[in-house]
């Protein structure tokens, strides 16, 4: 008799808590800091490259999808296909992080750094942390890959898929909160 | 599928999130070296100061007072020190070498160090160096420290 | 006791008790200089005693610590210990160098001690936590490779469980961090920057490890729980901790000259510090909960039990309220510290060397667990010190609040010493509640020293 269990390893959903709670505290405190700054966020987010957040909004949302073709192909056994299908994802992901250091290659070049404003070190703060957890999801799904790739998973047995799958779309979850929040609203 | 509490995912997080966080520590170590020159006065640090630092731990100061904050809470504050004695060196250097060797009966005491001169005086540069350190929010909250 | 080897815990855990007496007296001599100023003065002046304080309170847990290695590591690795000749050599090198360090600090005026160690070689001495003598801190350095080394080969020529590497990890951390007490820069913003590299990435930090491979390892044996459940959670808990506490570093960053940022990142990531507290406690209940046997030695259960807790309490809760920034602010380097201080270090540290203690003394004596007399004293010094301590930190707590309100959060500071006078009555209670933590340590002491009751059975007719 099997309840509804949540998808992957009962362990990854403490963490996904943890990560969820940390990145909502942030948002709350850039909400808190912009109450207070409100004339100071609205002129520097005109500053943002808003193209670039748009298009990484998309990559984000398309990699997402990859990841469930690639949870629906395990699930059918096509542990092959769920491979190429993650492989898609990561590349994708690639292409948000090349996206992600010219934005930031940019701000740099321009002599923005933490401490320039608040506003500032919001942007670079919220952003550079949510780019970190974007290459941590590429490292985990990569080794998700390779391991469908090599046959360790089965339509019975594929926690793993799950649970990379799972932390991917929290990552992209916590981009669809950020770019509307930091990039857009005023 | 089903609900395993597999002891290897958790490692793996372990693994992964100390070497995660970590790394973002060490970012921003990297960011603050870059930043603190433009706060801390290091302008300030000539031999005497440097001197004054030497006496400052010598004897043990913060066994007793809080630098900054940070120390022992049996005395006050000395971050602001100069500040509060007027922006005067002799002031603290006065008070230094004015304590009684016995120490003054029921009240909490300050021993008499028997400074030199050039330890007195360098004592008194260096807590005039640490009162211009640009603290944030100008800390602490006001001039009793 | 399985392996002959585990004997060397014993001086390592007497030691400890020692200088954790040692300790606390000293401890009651600076709670008199609070409220009588002047006492043992100029002998024994406020900054010398709470050098004693400390440094024995430092010194004491490693024992402490090193003791729980020496009786844990054997049997996890299923063999005995690489040198237990080493581990004695290491004992009395260690007891030594710290009894003359201390006795260097009674004796002699500081500055004199600085010159007969020749302190300007390499300048370390001066520093909270960290007055040692150079050479003093070479000795620590060496006395602790010698000690990682053997237990290291130990564990790893051995049976490896999650138990011994989480306790390794920590202890291999403990240290490399110490080496930055090493590095004493005049500029005062990088002097401190560093210096938190060695205390909090100690206390809030690697320690926490060592104190959850302890924790872990006990409530295997007391409640016979699943090693692979308890083994879990351990890694889920250590993960919370490092998560949480590395950039958690930041909330001692907030106004000593760092960039403002700090204030944002530090406030977070330290306002989850006590997750991993959290999880200890309801990890160490539960597993008492699903326990399969009845474990004769209920004193150690009592103490596991209450680490998590006055832990989550002291460490968890007092640190989180006055963590945040904006409140930080007014009370940085006031009695609020004090009061987290005391009451986390009790709580974490303290009360995890007791609890192992509790567990092993007795089987190295050669019983599974003590008479049931000396057991009934162990758990009244349980609670004597538990809630003796509770009201140390109300106390301080008090202290602070109004030491605030007075010289900090007000249009009209008042001058420091203007205001300690008016928060005395606290100074006064706080001492009374030390005196009672005293008969408490007391009554600790002489439960080693008690036999005798009537062990009561499950399903005996008999009853106590």
């Amino acid at each position: 008799m099997k309840k509804q269990d949540l998808p992957g390893d009962f362990a990854i959903w403490i963490f996904i808590f943890a990560e969820l709670l940390v990145f909502g505290i942030f948002f709350l405190a850039y909400a808190f800091a912009r109450a207070a700054n409100v004339e100071l966020f609205n002129e520097y987010q005109q500053h943002l490259d808003r193209e670039s957040g748009a298009i990484n909004t998309v990559v984000l949302i398309t990699s997402s999808f990859f990841v469930v073709l690639a949870v629906n192909a395990i699930r059918h056994n096509a542990a092959q296909l769920c491979a190429r299908w993650i492989g898609l994802a990561v590349l994708l992901g690639g292409v948000f992080v090349y996206l992600k250091l010219l934005e930031f290659g940019s701000k740099y070049a321009d002599g923005i750094t933490l401490s320039t404003n608040t506003f500032y070190m919001f942007y670079l703060s919220l952003t550079f942390f949510h780019f970190m957890h974007v290459l941590m999801g590429m490292v985990i799904l990569t080794v998700v890959a390779v391991k469908a790739w090599q046959g360790a998973y089965s339509a019975e047995t594929h926690t793993g898929v799950e649970t990379g799958a799972s932390y991917w779309h929290m990552v992209d979850l916590v981009w669809i909160v950020l770019f509307p929040l930091v990039y857009v609203m005023h | 599928m089903s609900e395993i509490f597999t002891k290897s995912m958790a490692r793996n997080i372990y693994y992964g999130g100390s070497v995660f966080f970590f790394l973002l520590f060490l970012a921003l170590t990297f960011d603050t070296s870059g930043e603190v020159p433009k706060r801390d006065n290091h302008e300030a640090i000539d031999e005497q100061v440097a001197l004054g630092k030497q006496v400052w731990e010598e004897n043990n100061c913060i066994g007793c007072h809080t630098l900054l904050g940070e120390g022992a809470y049996f005395a006050p504050e000395l971050g602001n020190v100069y500040k509060r004695f007027g922006n005067s060196t002799d002031a603290i250097i006065g008070f230094i070498k004015g304590r009684p060797v016995e120490g003054i009966p029921g009240r909490r005491s300050m021993p008499q160090f028997n400074l030199s001169d050039e330890e007195l005086a360098a004592v008194a540069a260096f807590l005039k160096y640490v009162s211009e350190i640009k603290t944030a929010r100008d800390w602490p909250p006001n001039i009793q420290g | 006791m399985k392996y002959q080897s585990q004997a060397v815990a014993k001086p390592y855990f007497i030691a400890a008790i020692g200088l954790f007496v040692g300790q606390i007296l000293f401890g009651l001599i600076l709670g008199m200089q609070y409220v009588w100023g002047d006492f043992m003065f100029p002998e024994i002046p406020f900054n010398v005693a709470r050098m004693v304080h400390t440094n024995l309170l430092i010194v004491w847990l490693l024992f402490g610590f090193m003791g729980a290695a020496y009786y844990l590591v054997p049997e996890e690795a299923e063999r005995e210990l690489q040198s237990p000749f080493l581990a004695w050599a290491l004992f009395w090198i260690f007891l030594i160098a710290g009894a003359l360090t201390v006795l260097g600090y009674l004796l002699v005026p500081y500055a004199q001690l600085a010159d007969i160690t020749m302190n300007d070689l390499l300048p370390t001495m001066g520093r909270e936590f960290l007055e040692q003598p150079t050479i003093t801190k070479v000795g620590i350095v060496i006395v602790a490779l010698g000690f990682l080394y053997n237990i290291g080969v130990t564990i790893l020529a051995g049976r490896k469980t999650v138990v011994s590497l989480v306790l390794l990890t920590g202890l291999v951390g403990l240290a490399v961090f110490f080496l930055f007490a090493f590095y004493n820069p005049t500029n005062v913003v990088d002097d401190k920057y560093y210096w938190w590299w060695v205390v909090h990435l100690w206390v809030e930090g690697v320690w926490e490890l060592i104190m959850g491979a302890i924790l872990a390892y006990v409530l295997i044996k007391v409640t016979g729980v699943d090693r692979e459940v308890i083994e879990k959670w351990l890694y889920v808990i250590i993960a919370m901790t490092l998560i949480t506490g590395i950039i958690g570093t930041g909330h001692h960053y907030y106004w000593i000259g760092t960039p403002d940022y700090w204030q944002w990142w530090g406030s977070i990531f330290s306002a989850m510090e006590p997750i991993p507290f959290f999880m200890m406690t309801v990890f160490a209940f539960n597993m008492v909960n699903r326990r399969r046997r009845e474990h004769p030695n209920k004193a150690t259960v009592l103490w596991a039990l209450g680490t998590a807790v006055m832990a989550f309490l002291g460490a968890g809760v007092w640190g989180f309220l006055h963590t945040l920034a904006p409140i930080n602010y007014y009370t940085h380097g006031s009695q609020v510290t004090a009061a987290h201080g005391h009451m986390a270090f009790y709580g974490a540290y303290v009360m995890i060397v007791l609890t192992i203690i509790s567990y092993a003394m007795p089987i190295l004596r050669g019983q599974e667990a003590s008479d049931p007399r000396s057991q009934v004293l162990e758990m009244w010094s349980f609670w004597l010190m538990t809630v003796s301590m509770v009201f140390i930190t109300l106390f301080l707590t008090g202290a602070g609040v109004l030491q605030v309100w007075l010289q900090r959060y007000t249009e009209d500071p008042q001058p420091f010493m203007v205001v300690q006078e008016k928060i005395e009555m606290f100074y006064w209670l706080r001492e009374l509640a030390g005196a009672v933590f005293l008969i408490g340590l007391i009554v600790y002491v002489i439960s080693f020293f008690v036999k005798g009751g009537e062990r009561v059975t499950i399903g005996s007719s008999d009853t106590a």
